[in-house]
């Protein structure tokens, strides 16, 4: 029995939040304050040959005027450092003068005002000489395509193989044979509040930015490895943060608020520097969810077993690494779905290209994965004349079922049981001949068609695949003969999903101590030690585990009467390896978390319109710590992967965006959003996480897509194997 | 170059003229660089992303007759260019008498957008999208101008020239707009097809209104016009005379909706493609067309 996890507690930021009190980094003013602006490149491939910068360093109310010359150590990078912080001549590092995309940042100006630093922009010459430029992953592989990097000899820069049994002898014993070509489109994290920041010196002459991210402690070290300096000089805090979904992953404005601080003060300027960005800055400025090309054969016996599949994913990295390699291996584990198959081939590539980068996005390659596998189910039911959630369940993933590689998942599986769950609630029943799929209500209008569909999924908590994983608490017990306060010292950054509110319920649970009694110091570098990126819905199941720990010992210090009673705790889950790069065998992940989603959708065959009627979202979350937020994350997760399912059309051409602002690249409003979502939530514990809980801030997204096609099918007759559905590609289908 | 870089609005004057006359004089003098402005819902945003930079704002919101929104049975409806799109959605008459108009500015973006934005904005800003405009052709409104040469009438079925060029001159503005009494017994719909269902410009729109006319061989007269498919507003001429001139059945309807799918001459933008374009706006004229025939014969 637990006291306070498992309440919906009133999160310790809805008051703030509510009255508009909560300072973000765009709100924060100090005095004497400069600004900064940034001269973005604004064209996909070129070479920088000549930044001439004297006009606008005499623009009266000018401080300062800062390009590639001036970084210390001009890269940088979560998985690779192949990024320069600026680009253009003059750098430390070699082809730092090239241009890779639009959002490449080329000079920084600070001034006395943001109007000024405007201006000063605008008066910076830049000779620029252009390239071909590379917009298409399947052509960037090639052999004559021009190069991004070229000290690269290739512009492929992840591959993995997955190889398990024998894929001929899988395709001999299928009876029937399903070929997809699919491709997923790109997303824009489009959170309310762009980049934003402010950086100055603190009492310890630290170099201190605050700012918007999700991994203080990265942050930190992609800092001071750019400006050559040791991590201690160094100091990133995290005010209010308005959203993040993995947008907030790499570096946007971090790095070049920490360099202008640190080169005006050894001019003798020590004053503050605020940079906001425009939404159009923010949505050149950051990566996206990758675009996917993912060709795929599934071969399946009669009796609705799958014997073999066989996946090519293509990735657009676009112009730098970020977490491409990571996203992709996500992809390349997910692109056979939560099912058992004896003989796999899984060829996955991230290529780099002049578009804007991808990166992180809630799901992480999942739902691109997902995507495919379950399309693959569904047509191989329709080749079966098998319901849909029936094949799902004779080839699902169960406690000892082998992965694609080669090893069992974790123990605790319960796909078998969400997926019944989801069924249930969304009408299937279970009749002689297995599962049947509800007859869909049709509504009057000879021009409204309603269907419904299903797709399950499965999601790794962590980045795992042998990254070192590991979360550390520190938690400090105050008093005297009682504990009148308890301080938990954590980094895991508040995103806007309720991390700290989690936080605190697990360690007044861990310490039985009421929720008052716990304060929470958070996400400061200077106080707090390193936690992991709040991202792979791995943070509630981190910081539980190492909130436990501290808690623990914490308590037997205060039994010992030390006063006060401190404990630090670093967690450390059970190891993972990566793929091995022929066999693609591994011990990719420590913990997941089940999903299955059944969506019921209206389509007007007129205009080729969709509105969703109904979301059902069953997941297995082991302990819901809130259940409030727990809803909060699987209704926000939905209405996310609906906006990328039907509205969110982010156009790219020859290296431009298209859609920079949110009235060309719509994203779903209140009247948008699927009418009803159900919420079924399901705890069955992971024997290792934190009470029992698995993480889930990502799973309800991955199958949403999938169901959505799948439901347009059993309204329509047909399958789309692109999307967003917007009308018109509805109705192009709809037509053929 | 730099792009995307703009903070705030270009700096301007701001400029609150005491009468019609001063407001004109104003607006002449200074011909390319001052523009008059009502809820700034359109003009601002053309600013901020640099289209456009005044030197001069000349706020004409209090100037004599913007103010009122006027029903007289016997002459019809005024509204005044500072009248908001929520106030003539609210007024009595105007839900009694001129459904459509309310009901094409119920389409336009939110309530809170509604609060600011002006049906003569939305007119004198000749978007091709713009969402009132259908119904102010369809209700054969006509403009009340002032200009340096004093007031005048500018019918709108003239008004429109390209996409933002109309018929003013400058010195001119627009202090209301008038509908006389519409037809008796008519009926009306306006049909927007947008990307999302709340805020975004059409892909295409349709407005038709109805009206018994016992002088026409089809005993009814239609009125059609189509958004976002043409460099102005667009009258489907062909299509309402090829309805007048005999019975309307499904099948003559379905023939005047392919003829206005036909008079269009859309273009391919981010909202949708030509293509898309002119297959939704015979879909949607035959539907509306449709629908205001069952309203008029229950
Ligand atoms: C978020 C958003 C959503 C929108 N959604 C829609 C939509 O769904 N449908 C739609 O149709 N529009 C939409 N618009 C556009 C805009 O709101 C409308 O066109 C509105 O009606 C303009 O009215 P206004 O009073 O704000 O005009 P203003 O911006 O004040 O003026 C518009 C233009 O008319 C000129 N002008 C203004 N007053 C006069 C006058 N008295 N005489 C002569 N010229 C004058 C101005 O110089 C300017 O060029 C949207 C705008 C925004 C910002």
């Amino acid at each position: 029995m637990t006291l306070t996890v498992g309440q919906s507690l009133i999160r310790v930021d809805a008051e703030a939040k509510v009255k508009g009190k909560a300072v973000y980094p765009g709100d924060i003013e100090m005095p004497d304050m400069a600004y900064m602006k940034i001269l973005f490149a604004n064209r996909p491939h070129a070479i920088i040959q000549r930044i001439d910068v004297s006009r606008a360093e005499q623009l009266p109310g000018v401080l300062a005027v800062f390009t590639a010359k001036d970084v210390p150590n001009n890269e940088y990078g979560l998985i690779s450092p192949d990024q320069p912080v600026l680009c253009g001549p003059g750098s430390n590092k070699a082809h730092a003068d090239h241009v890779r995309f639009i959002g490449d940042q080329v000079a920084l100006v600070v001034a006395e005002s943001e109007a000024i630093a405007v201006q000063a922009i605008s008066l910076i010459d830049v000779d620029y000489a252009d390239l071909p430029v590379v917009s298409d992953p399947r052509e960037a592989m090639k052999v004559q395509s021009p190069r991004l990097f070229p000290d690269r000899d290739s512009n492929v820069f992840g591959h993995y193989r997955i190889r398990k049994g024998s894929i001929e002898n899988g395709f001999k014993n299928a009876d029937v044979i399903v070929e997809g070509y699919y491709q997923t489109p790109v997303q824009e994290h489009a959170y309310l509040q762009p980049e934003a920041g402010v950086s100055y010196l603190d009492e310890e002459d630290r170099i201190t930015v605050v700012v918007a991210g999700q991994w203080v402690h990265e942050d930190q070290e992609q800092i001071a490895h750019a400006l050559g300096l040791p991590l201690e000089k160094i100091r990133v805090i995290y005010p209010a943060i308005g959203g993040a979904f993995g947008g907030r992953e790499d570096m946007s404005v971090q790095i070049v608020l920490a360099l202008a601080t640190y080169r005006l003060s050894q001019k003798g300027i020590r004053r503050p520097i605020k940079i906001v960005w425009s939404r159009e800055e923010s949505i050149i400025g950051h990566h996206k969810r990758h675009a996917y090309y993912i060709h795929t054969r599934w071969g399946a016996s009669r009796d609705g077993k799958i014997t073999a599949a066989e996946v090519e994913l293509i990735a657009d990295g676009g112009a730098y690494m970020y977490t491409s390699t990571k996203v992709l291996g996500n992809a390349t584990l997910m692109c056979t779905g939560p099912y058992e198959i004896p003989n796999v081939n899984v060829d996955s590539y991230a290529v780099y290209t002049n578009n804007i980068p991808g990166g992180a996005f809630r799901g992480f390659g999942g739902p691109q994965g997902a995507f495919a596998a379950e399309l693959q189910m569904d047509k191989l039911a329709e080749a079966l004349d098998m319901d849909p959630v029936e094949i799902r369940e004779r080839n699902i993933l169960r406690e000892g079922s082998l992965l694609s590689v080669g090893t069992p998942l974790p123990k605790g599986v319960s796909m078998d049981k969400v997926l019944e769950a989801c069924a249930l609630k969304a009408g299937w029943v279970r009749g002689a001949r297995g599962w049947q799929r509800p007859v869909v209500n049709q509504p009057e209008q000879a021009n409204k068609k309603r269907g419904i569909g299903f797709a399950c999924a499965f999601k790794n908590v962590g980045f795992s695949f042998g990254a070192p994983e590991n979360c550390w608490a520190t938690i400090e017990l105050r008093g005297k003969e009682e504990i009148d306060q308890a301080i938990l010292y954590h980094a895991g950054a508040e995103v806007g999903q309720g991390a700290h509110t989690a936080f605190i319920q697990m360690a007044a649970e861990a310490l039985g101590l009421p929720f008052e009694k716990i304060v929470l110091v958070a996400s400061d570098t200077a106080y707090t030690r390193n936690s992991g990126s709040v991202s792979a819905s791995r943070m509630t199941f981190m910081a539980g585990n190492s909130i436990r720990g501290a808690a623990a010992q914490a308590l037997e210090k205060w039994k010992n009467e030390e006063r006060p009673a401190v404990a630090t705790y670093q967690y450390l889950p059970p190891r993972t390896t990566p793929y091995d790069p022929e066999t693609g065998k591994s011990e990719p992940n420590f913990s997941y978390g089940y999903v299955a989603e059944a969506v019921e959708v209206e389509v007007d065959v007129e205009t080729g319109q969709l509105q969703v009627i109904n979301v059902i979202c069953a997941d297995d979350v082991g302990k819901a710590v809130n259940p409030q937020q727990v809803q909060g994350q699987i209704e926000g997760a939905v209405v996310q992967a609906a906006g990328y399912g039907i509205l969110e059309n982010f156009l790219q051409k020859d290296g431009l965006s298209l859609t920079k602002t949110l009235s060309t690249y719509l994203i779903p409003t209140v009247l948008d959003v699927p009418t009803r979502v159900e919420s079924v939530i399901l705890e069955y514990p992971d024997p290792i996480g934190p009470f029992g809980a698995r993480g889930m801030g990502e799973m309800p997204y991955l199958p949403f897509v999938p169901a959505l096609v799948s439901a347009v099918h059993n309204a329509s007759g047909c399958w789309f194997d692109q999307f967003p559905l917007i009308p018109e590609r509805v109705l192009e289908g709809l037509s053929s | 170059m730099v792009t995307d870089t703009h903070p705030t609005l270009p700096e301007f004057d701001y400029f609150r003229p005491e009468s019609l006359q001063e407001a004109s004089a104003f607006l002449a003098q200074h011909a390319g660089e001052a523009r008059p402005f009502l809820g700034g819902t359109d003009l601002f945003v053309r600013m901020r992303d640099g289209a456009l930079v005044p030197r001069y704002l000349v706020d004409v919101k209090h100037l004599e007759g913007t103010d009122e929104l006027r029903f007289d049975p016997q002459h019809g409806l005024t509204i005044g260019a500072a009248v908001c799109m929520n106030r003539v959605i609210a007024s009595p008459e105007v839900r009694r008498v001129y459904p459509l108009l309310a009901e094409a500015c119920r389409s336009v973006a939110s309530h809170q957008l509604r609060t600011r934005a002006t049906v003569v904005g939305n007119v004198c800003n000749a978007s091709p999208a713009g969402d009132t405009i259908g119904a102010c052709l369809a209700l054969d409104g006509v403009l009340n101008v002032h200009g340096t040469g004093g007031p005048r009438q500018e019918p709108l079925s003239a008004f429109f020239l390209g996409p933002g060029k109309t018929k003013l001159q400058p010195g001119d503005i627009v202090t209301s707009i008038h509908f006389p009494l519409p037809p008796l017994g008519c009926a009306g719909t306006y049909l927007k097809l947008g990307r999302n269902r709340l805020s975004d410009l059409s892909i295409v729109a349709v407005t038709v209104l109805a009206a018994p006319d016992p002088g026409l061989p089809s005993g009814c007269r239609f009125r059609i016009v189509l958004a976002s498919v043409a460099p102005v507003p667009l009258v489907a001429a062909q299509a309402e005379e090829y309805l007048a001139n005999r019975p309307v059945t499904s099948d003559s309807i379905a023939e005047a909706a392919r003829l206005a799918g036909a008079a269009c001459k859309p273009i391919d933008d981010i909202r949708g493609s030509a293509r898309y374009r002119k297959s939704m706006v015979k879909n949607l004229t035959e539907k509306a067309l449709t629908a205001v025939w069952n309203q008029l014969h229950p």
